[in-house]
């Protein structure tokens, strides 16, 4: 199996393997004779032996977190980024409510308006993270892919209701060009465009 | 008409009326049929066709089949499922697939339909027309949106009467005809009417109307929405809060749709108001001018100056923008502490109905809002009823239309909306203070003489007149010609000039003076004396007549004698009377409260200025609750009792916590007083909780309860005759709101905020040699105040004033009438 | 007595009672860098280089921290019991030879704080007064799980202490004297006449025994987390609760000494190695071995506990007093 492929599978159940447990005793005799016949197997230096070898080997598996980070999961569903439109720069949310809607914390709040082109604009969008759940819902539910999951898990906060602003959340103009898909709950499955059924056109 | 009929629908079986539409009798019965350009108390458009149903194994349209006895309906069978969904499926062709930001999406009745019939694919495609988007003042068009239903032009037409929509060409594409055998013939028929119009204003270019929006309110897609609302927030988000509007006696039912203002504020705000647009409409007041709100804080400081001053005053002061609670409240202070509660426009109608009693043996009116509606002869007089009461002339416009009906006007000024509304609408512009006349002219022409008091037909005798006039008549004469003719003699063969005489008839003109008797009230009213000419249909077949009185004959100097005539009217003739409230709460106060006409030295301004003056509007010494801000129930131009409630929250004190304060009082709501409203006037003891406000399917109105009228001894006193009152000379102005505006919780929400003018006719701009944008001076005895003059195109002889800005004193100008004759300078 | 004795014996105990204490503090550095690698970690890396200012950190925090004492407390007993635990601890190590002698200019120091004839009778006798420590502790505290504890504390106290007396009586025996000293002088020989050799099952029951007294895993049911909380120590705090530890790990050196010095040659040179080392590096395996079992062994329960006690390793050592008796009458 690949990395990928083993991330993916879900049926662990194959990679069990049970303990043999004996029978608990139950005479005193019986316990005796268990107590010599663990003395004798030296058990307890077995398990000396498990130790010290780790210790020689220094294997350390460690992650000294603030300084090293675990790579996480393209899907793994952190703090939300908003996304821009590539071509263009501009917010690809259309203030549609539907994350608002959908959205079981009830963590969303936006407000919209209408801009100078005459089109629907969310003037502030703001996730309350002392509420969210990271269910991902929001990200589904998204049309435009404007509201994603990004890779950043830190939300740790000095006070209970935590909120984003829409200024934390939204792809930097600047940094348009390292913006990335997101590739979990909302983005379209590579199998899409086989199941989609086709309007026709009339040009 | 009444006769009923039983019909099957579904295997259910329907009691109904003979003639009444199959799709009324399914919704009464609960039997769902889907339909969506029909719209009920309007006429079936036949624009969506999804009503389809078998009436006895032939295809009918639900909207306008006229149920006969013994029918049976099924409405679902298998070409009906095909057509519906292929019809819906045609209605999203290029329909925009911007539910994202759609206004309607989540009460789009394209979204539901759509997913009603399961349309999972599209099979039609069209090329796309440019539609662009139309702003029309608070109305926002956007015309790709459009599933051209034309339950906006409907609604327009049948049921508001501006008629300011139609559909125009669209200009796209011609439907290919190989669709014809591709798709069923509905659907077809549907699409190929669909791929021709769009909604457009019947002026061409901007829309010219009164504001109602009720365009809006029906409108099942996002096409038609309000500009104010516009792309601010999604309708789920909404808490709907059922209400009754504020603004007018008509108390319509509304709900104020409430969130929070923006994720700074959390404060609740209106963001829009709807109506259940299928059982009553709304005006644009109602619609726009929501946000009259006072946001205050509770002050103790001032609670306690108003205490104090509570217990100065000798007088109360307040108008009938009060619940029936507060009015109540007020009554028991003056119970104990024997204050004078000064209300004028309610006292007017107080002393109107108990005359109005007197004659007609009932304490209250008979006729209400819907008994217009089903009228098909109706007669105003005394009300401008476009700006009084725009849900009385909504009715007007509807018995018209839909019964066929028509109606008389009377007023003095003219006005081309209510003349638009039909041919058989006739217009009487009579002088001002004439409204006495019109009331007999009623009598005279429309009652059944036989059943009349004799003291009364002698009168009405006594006031016909001997005319004469020249009557051109044709006759036809006898002319003797002489006529000269060649005629080959036989024998000789020569040609014989022979003379001959024949008799001929030819018409010939000729004026004759003849003598008739006719009625001086002809005369004296202005009415062209061949009006019964245009209603001639109308009166053949009158079924049932509805006369409308207006504010006008309230403050009428001879008001006593008119509110007689009226009850005189209402118990001798056929006619069901409708008495127009002047304020929201005007009938309320006038039944609850013991007015007194002169006021004390130290008065409590409720609402209006005194000494001590509590106000809603936020300029007073103590800050009250505005009526979306308050429960309470009031008591409407149908004598209904309704409840309204909480929209936004109050912080404040309210007229219950001043009560309290002076002991007069001892409960914690001002609703739990609902209950204790006068059952001798005819209300009934019922808690304000167990008041209902919403409407039945078979259209029945449940909101509050009607009051009870009672029996009244009569008067054996004879109606006083008609007294000539000398003319109004000079410059005469009208005290009239403009439409939209009722009092200044009016002009206080944002949409609706404008300065107070005189508003002036053409003719009247021409006859003063004033121009649009002037300025003049207006002087009545001491007082002058200086208006902007303005052109106001819905008026076509004189010129008004409101008094909806509280800036402008421009009630004063005023003493009781509503004409009023004034001296005015251009400045 | 001369004023250098005097003098000499108080620096020796300022001595004893710093470098013991600072002992104790590294000791806990030691133990959880030790249990880390044993399991594949890191263990403290942020104080100082390698973390190793964690002690002086925790240090700081023990001493700042608030000096809570429960409302329903006994408050003096409350207040006395961390200290007899620290006290006894360091009282035992008055009669421990830590080191041969040295002279420093011409003075002779005898690493010892009072050398008197029955010093291994003293320090058992004072470790074992260590009890009143966690019992008064668990028992003023008005707790539950202290009260339980404290029970413990009792039980496995001084069901152990017999054990402990009866596995050096055979060396005792052999040696004929319970100074320490004299230990040392006996396995003077190098490492063939080390007690251990002769003692092997003594040795074995010793430190057990060891392991209960100093409340270590597997034995540590007096604090057993998992069980009772914190046992006696759940409503210490601070500094108080720091003295507690401090006792624990004086012990835990004391013990190494102690076994040194009876089975492992004392502070004998070993071969190339001077003896002063020697017996550090023997004190240090000891203290390395306790953190080694921690890591390896799971904790027994109570009554498993008495079993191993009363049942096996109490018979165990009176056959070996009996079978020593024997083989020196013969």
């Amino acid at each position: 199996m690949s990395g990928l492929e083993q991330f993916r599978d879900r049926n662990v159940s194959q990679n069990y393997y049970k303990v043999k447990i004996e029978p608990y005793p139950k005479s005193g005799w019986e316990k005796f004779k268990r107590v010599v016949k663990r003395s004798l197997k030296l058990e307890l230096f077995v398990g000396l032996k498990i130790t010290l070898l780790e210790m020689i080997r220094f294997n350390i598996h460690t992650i000294q977190y603030p300084k090293e980070k675990l790579p996480i999961a393209p899907r793994y569903r952190a703090v939300h980024k908003l996304l821009r439109l590539l071509e263009s720069g501009n917010e690809r949310c259309i203030g549609c409510g539907l994350c608002e809607k959908i959205c079981i914390a009830n963590c969303i709040r936006i407000d919209t308006k209408v801009d100078e082109f005459g089109r629907k604009v969310p003037t502030e969008y703001t996730i309350n993270f002392g509420r969210c759940i990271f269910c991902g819902y929001c990200a589904e539910v998204c049309p435009e892919l404007a509201i994603v999951h990004g890779p950043d898990y830190e939300n740790a906060s000095e006070q209970r209701a935590h909120f984003a602003l829409k200024e934390d959340m939204l792809t930097p103009l600047d940094k348009l060009k390292e913006q990335k898909e997101f590739p979990g709950f909302g983005a379209p499955t590579p199998a899409a465009d086989r199941l989609i059924k086709k309007t026709p056109l009339a040009y | 008409m009444s006769e009923k009929i039983k019909i099957t629908i579904d295997g259910k079986e329907c009691e109904a009326k003979a003639g009444e539409y199959v799709l009324n009798i399914a919704r009464a019965n609960g039997i769902f049929i889907p339909a969506i350009c029909y719209l009920t108390n309007c006429s079936p458009t036949l624009a969506c066709r999804l009503c389809l149903v078998e009436a006895d194994g032939k295809q009918v349209y639900a909207c306008n089949a006229k149920a006969k006895d013994g029918m049976s309906i099924v409405t679902v069978t298998e070409n009906i499922i095909k057509e519906r969904r292929a019809i819906m499926e045609v209605y999203d062709v290029n329909h925009p697939l911007e539910c994202g930001v759609c206004d309607q999406s989540g009460e789009c009745e394209l979204q539901n339909y759509t997913l009603e019939m399961k349309v999972d694919a599209q099979h039609y495609a069209i090329r796309d027309t440019y539609r662009p988007v139309k702003k029309w003042n608070f109305i926002h068009y956007d015309s790709s949106l459009c599933i051209v239903c034309e339950r906006c032009v409907t609604v327009c037409k049948d049921m508001i009467g501006d008629a300011a929509l139609k559909t125009v060409p669209r200009g796209g594409d011609a439907l290919d005809k190989s669709w014809k055998e591709q798709m069923p013939k509905d659907a077809y028929a549907m699409w190929n009417k669909l791929q021709k119009s769009i909604i457009g204003a019947v002026t061409g270019g901007e829309l010219d109307c009164t504001w109602c929006g009720e365009c809006i309110s029906v409108c099942p897609v996002g096409a038609l929405v309000s500009e104010d609302y516009h792309y601010t927030t999604n309708s789920w988000e909404l808490t709907k809060i059922p209400a009754s509007c504020a603004h007018c006696s008509a108390t319509c039912h509304l709900y104020y749709e409430t969130k929070h203002t923006s994720i700074e504020n959390p404060e609740p705000k209106i963001y829009r108001v709807t109506n259940e647009f299928h059982y009553q409409p709304l005006c644009g007041a109602g619609r726009f001018g929501f946000d009259f709100e006072n946001r205050a804080k509770k002050d103790q400081k001032a609670f306690d100056k108003a205490v104090e001053a509570f217990k100065k005053a000798d007088t109360i002061k307040f108008s009938s923008y009060i619940t029936n609670e507060e009015a109540l409240i007020l009554q028991k202070l003056k119970e104990q502490y024997g204050y004078k509660l000064i209300n004028e426009d309610a006292l007017a109608l107080k002393s109107f109905l108990e005359h109005f009693a007197e004659y007609s043996g009932k304490s209250l009116p008979s006729g209400d809002v819907k008994a217009v509606h089903e009228s098909n002869f109706v007669i105003s007089i005394g009300s401008a009823l476009k700006s009084d009461n725009p849900r009385v002339r909504f009715a007007l416009n509807n018995a018209v239309k839909m019964n066929k009906g028509g109606a008389l006007y009377f007023h003095p000024i003219k006005d081309p909306i209510i003349e638009g509304i039909g041919k058989t609408v006739v217009p009487i512009y009579h002088k001002p203070l004439q409204e006495e006349a019109a009331l007999y002219f009623v009598l005279q022409e429309f009652a059944d003489k036989e059943k009349l008091p004799k003291y009364m037909r002698e009168y009405l005798d006594s006031l016909m007149v001997t005319k004469t006039k020249e009557v051109e008549e044709t006759v036809k004469e006898k002319v003797v010609e002489v006529v000269e003719e060649s005629v080959i003699d036989k024998k000789t063969g020569k040609e014989k000039k022979v003379q001959k005489k024949i008799e001929k008839e030819v018409p010939k003109k000729v004026k004759k003076k003849i003598e008739y008797q006719t009625s001086s009230l002809y005369e004296i009213l202005g009415v062209d004396e061949n009006y019964k000419d245009k209603l001639k249909k109308v009166l053949a077949k009158k079924e049932r007549s509805t006369l409308i009185l207006g504010e006008d004959l309230l403050t009428h100097p001879r008001a006593e004698n008119i509110a007689k005539l009226a009850g005189f009217i209402d118990r001798f003739t056929d006619f069901e009377v409708l008495l127009i409230p002047p304020k929201t709460n005007s009938l309320g106060v006038a039944l609850i409260c013991d007015l007194d006409e002169e006021a004390g030295e130290y008065s409590i301004g409720y609402n209006v200025k005194g000494d001590f003056t509590l106000s809603a509007l936020g300029d007073g010494d103590l800050d009250m609750p505005a009526l979306n801000q308050q429960e309470g129930t009031f008591t409407n131009i149908d004598k209904r009792v309704v409840p309204t409630n909480v929209a936004l929250p109050y912080d404040g004190y309210v007229l219950n916590d001043i009560a309290r304060a002076l002991g007069v009082s001892d409960k914690e709501y001002t609703i739990e007083f609902t209950r204790e409203l006068p059952e001798s006037k005819g209300y009934r003891a019922i808690a304000f909780d167990d008041l209902p406000n919403e409407f039945g399917n078979d259209m029945s109105e449940n909101r509050g309860y009607v009051l009870e009228s009672k029996k009244v001894h009569l008067s054996r006193k004879s109606v006083e005759p008609m007294e000539e009152l000398s003319e109004l000379k000079g410059t005469v102005i009208y005290r009239c709101e403009p439409v939209l505006q009722f009092s200044p919780f009016t002009n206080r929400a944002h949409q609706l905020q404008e300065q107070a003018k005189l508003y002036a006719s053409e003719t009247f701009l021409e006859e003063f040699g004033l121009q649009e944008g002037d300025k003049v001076n207006i002087q009545k005895d001491d007082i002058t105040i200086t208006l902007e003059v303005a052109l106001d195109e819905k008026i076509a002889s004189g010129a008004y004033v409101g008094t909806f800005d509280k800036s402008v004193a421009a009630a004063s100008l005023f003493d009781g009438y509503r004409f009023t004759e004034v001296l005015m300078q251009k400045v | 007595m001369d004023s250098a004795f005097v003098i000499e014996t108080i620096i020796k105990i300022l001595i004893v009672l710093g470098l013991f204490s600072a002992l104790a503090g590294f000791g806990t550095y030691v133990e959880r860098k030790v249990l880390a690698f044993m399991q594949r970690r890191l263990g403290p890396m942020h104080v100082g280089p390698y973390g190793l200012l964690q002690v002086l950190a925790d240090g700081i925090k023990l001493f700042t921290k608030e000096d809570f004492i429960p409302q329903g407390a006994v408050r003096p007993i409350f207040m006395i019991a961390p200290v007899i635990t620290a006290a006894t601890a360091f009282i035992a190590m008055a009669a421990i030879p830590m080191f041969p002698e040295f002279t420093i200019k011409g003075y002779t120091v005898k690493p010892i704080i009072s050398d008197i004839n029955v010093g291994l009778l003293f320090v058992l006798g004072v470790m074992a007064t260590g009890l009143y420590g966690p019992l008064l502790a668990g028992m003023a505290s008005q707790n539950k799980w202290s009260i339980l504890g404290a029970a413990r504390t009792a039980i496995q106290f001084l069901s152990y202490e017999v054990v402990t007396g009866l596995s050096v009586l055979a060396p005792v025996m052999i040696v004929g004297s319970l100074s320490l000293i004299d230990f040392n002088n006996y396995q003077a020989g190098g490492v063939s006449e080390w007690l251990i050799w002769k003692q092997p099952l003594a040795f074995v029951l010793f430190l057990i025994a060891g392991f209960a007294e100093t409340n270590r895993t597997p034995f540590d049911l007096l604090e057993h987390e998992a069980e009772v909380i914190s046992g006696y120590a759940t409503e210490y705090s601070g500094m108080r609760w720091g003295m507690f530890f401090i006792g624990e790990y004086a012990n835990m050196f004391t013990l190494g000494f102690l076994a040194s010095l009876i089975f492992l040659g004392g502070f004998n040179d070993l071969w190339f190695i001077p003896g002063a080392i020697a017996i550090l590096m023997k004190v240090f395996f000891i203290f390395f071995f306790f953190l080694w079992t921690r890591a390896s062994w799971p904790h027994v329960r109570p009554d498993q506990l008495m079993w191993l006690c009363w049942k096996v390793l109490m018979p165990l050592g009176v056959i070996n007093v009996v079978i020593t008796g024997i083989v020196m009458m013969f």
